[in-house]
């Protein structure tokens, strides 16, 4: 088979990379190295033109309120019409945490104008509480009214026709979401997944938003790594866009799926007894101890 | 919320009866190293300093520290030459500094640290302003010139200021990989560095209104990273030129050292007393040396990306192969489950340097997956791969590291709080170490 090539535009990787959101840029490139796909990552910075024809994958990560003033106008006026544009062609596209508060229609500071979105998804996102904008409340009270915690979440696995009838159909993704402000899903929109544990958009009981290739998500942790799935939704999406196919060869995941299973474990666990579990003696020894002899390669390393 | 009001209360009555006043150190790394390194001068000039330690840095730590000096009735004994040395919590620096009212206030650098407590660094900062603004006129602040957040903090007061920074270029690096990259204190714009030594830290300037890095009055000029556990530095002040030797390792420590003779500046100690910082001892965790049946363990805290990043570039910048325990957990006091950080630890340049690590905590298994996407399982042709190790109990991941460490070779222990602590007790239990409150 020939070289397959992708395009990942990295959009801000300076400002809006607040939450280990490299790890979600390591993943992609690392998952399409082990399978032979060449991918081309492109830093998008302020002030970059971009055509919809050249990436097959935007990510964007996290921010502070700051950063998202900073990078609102830029998203909106400089790349906002081919980031559509792509997304409308069939590219991927992830968006966390501040940055998928601003691929919605608009975002509502706790002070001021709001921020104009890039309008791709039906969405908008109200920053309901004072934010960390009063500079002279404390750190407890400005955390008091965020969602923080592990967030848990059923998805359709990225089946193109897949819907969350069934309540025990699925898959679990697994992250941790840290926001104050909400995010509300028009009528137009799809919501990533159902949620299972934690707060999700709005406390509706619903998470992130879906259109296409393209994922909204407050999932952080960042949430590639401990998702494989997920990561390989985009690629295939990617593929399909660029190559008109979507062969991806399985992965030995086995180190990923033992960090996805802990985690929900752990989550799980904390909740039903109400409390934390103490260091992992409540996981099952095979998840804790994984052993790799030396020398034995993750399979599908190209 | 009563608790918290009599501590502010007593914290100010105590530390007011400090006949030299106190010296503040804050910062999000090497406030501790920072704190001992000074303390040694302070000691080599005739003072006394009273110091807090690590887990004694909020309001109520430090309240507890001065009784402890103190009578029954509240009073510190008369020594004139007492001098107050308290490592600040940098969230606590609001509600610390109106009651302390510091000789001289120290910053060391800011980087993202448990993010989830902290929020982010602007709040921060912004805060830092706002409590600023009633800093008392003699106030010397000491800061850290190759930071930008922190160069121009309280720009428009005229307190007095001594500025600290890294002068050796040698020890640049073209770029570093950061996650908390900082726009122009002044106007937002885009930073461009002559040099980078590490993370945001390096000479700066501002493309769009030219504010520029300012000239340190304390300068390190030349760094020899002599190997993983010491380091020689030429030091350059208003008043004098030493070179020292310090058993600590690291360009992060070269900072430290340096923010110790810019405060001992401050304080107008005299200048021969400078290179009383070689007799440091390192601190809880912070390269700790132990001895277990013959083997070498280092034992090193780390709990945000850029100090781990310095730790591991600390101990594998000579280049040789490094048997290593890596622990992470994040159940550390009232943090949230949140280990994203470590995806901003730069693992990727450090690849093929480590033939084995035990990887320990409760979050192990996140940490394998951080290696196996930095390339350590499976690098690149011509480079060593790791043979990685998840055992979540920190103990048995001890034995198992021990175990798998040739004879004579050290073992290197990096970790989160409480795989160490637990490491800790447990040599303490073995009569391998002294107990925390001894040192």
């Amino acid at each position: 088979m020939a070289t397959r090539r992708l395009t990942l535009g990295y959009l801000y990787p300076e400002i809006m990379s607040a939450y280990g959101d490299r790890g979600n840029i390591a993943t992609i490139m690392r998952r399409c190295t082990w399978r032979g796909i060449d991918l081309d990552v492109h830093e998008l910075r302020l002030g970059d033109p971009v055509h919809p024809d050249d990436v097959d994958i935007f990510v964007i990560g996290n921010g502070g309120e700051s950063q998202q003033r900073l990078v609102a106008p830029d998203l909106c006026d400089v790349k906002g019409l081919a980031i559509r544009e792509a997304v409308d062609q069939g590219a991927a596209l992830l968006a966390v945490g501040a940055g998928y508060e601003l691929l919605g229609r608009f975002y509502q500071p706790s002070r001021g104008v709001e921020l104009p979105g890039a309008g791709l998804f039906d969405a908008w996102t109200i920053q309901h509480g004072a934010g960390l904008s009063t500079a002279s409340r404390t750190i407890t009270e400005a955390r008091a009214e965020r969602a923080i915690g592990d967030l848990l979440v059923r998805w359709d696995g990225g089946e193109p026709d897949g819907s969350l009838t069934e309540p025990a159909g699925g898959e679990l993704l697994v992250g941790f979401e840290n926001h104050s402000a909400r995010t509300y899903l028009g009528p137009t929109a799809r919501p990533l997944g159902q949620v299972v544990i934690g707060h999700g958009n709005n406390g509706d009981g619903r998470e992130g938003v879906r259109l296409g290739g393209a994922v909204g998500t407050y999932l952080r942790g960042p949430c590639l790594p401990r998702n494989p799935a997920l990561a390989d939704f985009l690629i295939r999406a990617a593929l399909v866009r660029r190559h008109g196919e979507a062969d991806l060869e399985p992965l030995s995941d086995d180190l990923e799926h033992a960090a996805h299973d802990t985690a929900v474990l752990r989550v799980t666990a904390a909740t039903r007894t109400g409390r934390r579990p103490g260091i992992s003696r409540r996981v099952p020894a095979m998840l804790t101890r994984i052993v790799l002899p030396a020398g034995q390669a993750p399979a599908g390393r190209g | 919320m009563t608790a918290l009001r009599i501590d502010r209360r007593m914290l100010g009555g105590l530390a007011r009866q400090i006949p030299r006043g106190a010296v503040l150190v804050t910062g999000t790394n090497g406030k501790g190293t920072t704190c001992r390194l000074l303390a040694r001068v302070m000691d080599a000039s005739g003072l006394h300093p009273i110091l807090n330690h690590e887990g004694s840095n909020q309001p109520t730590g430090l309240v507890t520290t001065l009784l402890a000096h103190s009578s029954m009735f509240g009073r510190l004994p008369a020594d004139e030459q007492a001098i107050g040395l308290f490592e600040v919590d940098e969230g606590s620096l609001p509600e610390i500094l109106p009651q302390v009212r510091p000789a001289a206030l120290v910053f060391t650098n800011i980087f993202r640290d448990q993010m989830d407590r902290y929020l982010e660094l602007d709040y921060l900062t912004r805060r830092w302003e706002e409590v600023l603004r009633a800093l008392p006129d003699d106030t010397t602040l000491v800061l850290n010139a190759d930071d930008p957040r922190l160069a121009y903090l309280a720009a428009e007061q005229d307190n007095p200021r001594v500025y600290y920074g890294l002068e050796d270029l040698g020890q640049g690096r073209g770029t570093d990989q950061t996650s908390d990259f900082p726009r122009c204190p002044r106007c937002t714009g885009e930073l461009t560095y002559d040099c980078v030594f590490y993370a945001h830290l390096g000479h700066w300037e501002c493309r769009d209104c030219g504010l520029t890095r300012p000239a340190p009055q304390v300068r390190v000029a030349k760094v020899d990273l002599i190997g993983p556990t010491s380091s020689r530095l030429q030091i350059t002040t208003p008043a004098s030129e030493v070179v020292v030797e310090i058993p600590l390792p690291g360009l992060y420590n070269a900072y430290n050292t340096a923010a110790a003779a810019a405060a001992a500046s401050a304080c107008q100690l005299p200048a021969r007393a400078l290179p009383a910082v070689e007799g440091v001892t390192t601190g809880f965790f912070r390269m700790e040396q132990v001895t277990i049946d013959g083997r070498e363990v280092h034992l090193a805290l780390a709990k945000n990306p850029n100090g781990y990043t310095e730790v591991l570039r600390g101990m594998l910048g000579d280049g040789k192969p490094k048997h290593m325990l890596l622990g992470l957990n994040d159940r550390a006091s009232n943090q949230q489950p949140d280990v994203s950080w470590i995806w901003d630890i730069d693992f990727e340049s450090l690849r093929g340097l480590v033939p084995a690590a035990v990887l320990s905590g409760n979050r192990a298994t996140d940490l394998a997956v951080r290696l196996k996407y930095a390339g350590w399982l499976a690098p690149d042709a011509g480079e060593r791969s790791t043979d990685v190790v998840v055992e979540a109990d920190p103990l048995r991941a001890l034995q198992l590291a021990l175990a798998r460490t040739p004879d004579g070779e050290p073992l290197w222990v990096v970790s989160t709080y409480l795989v160490l602590w637990q490491l800790r007790n447990w040599l303490r239990r073995q009569g391998y170490v002294g107990a925390l409150w001894e040192r």
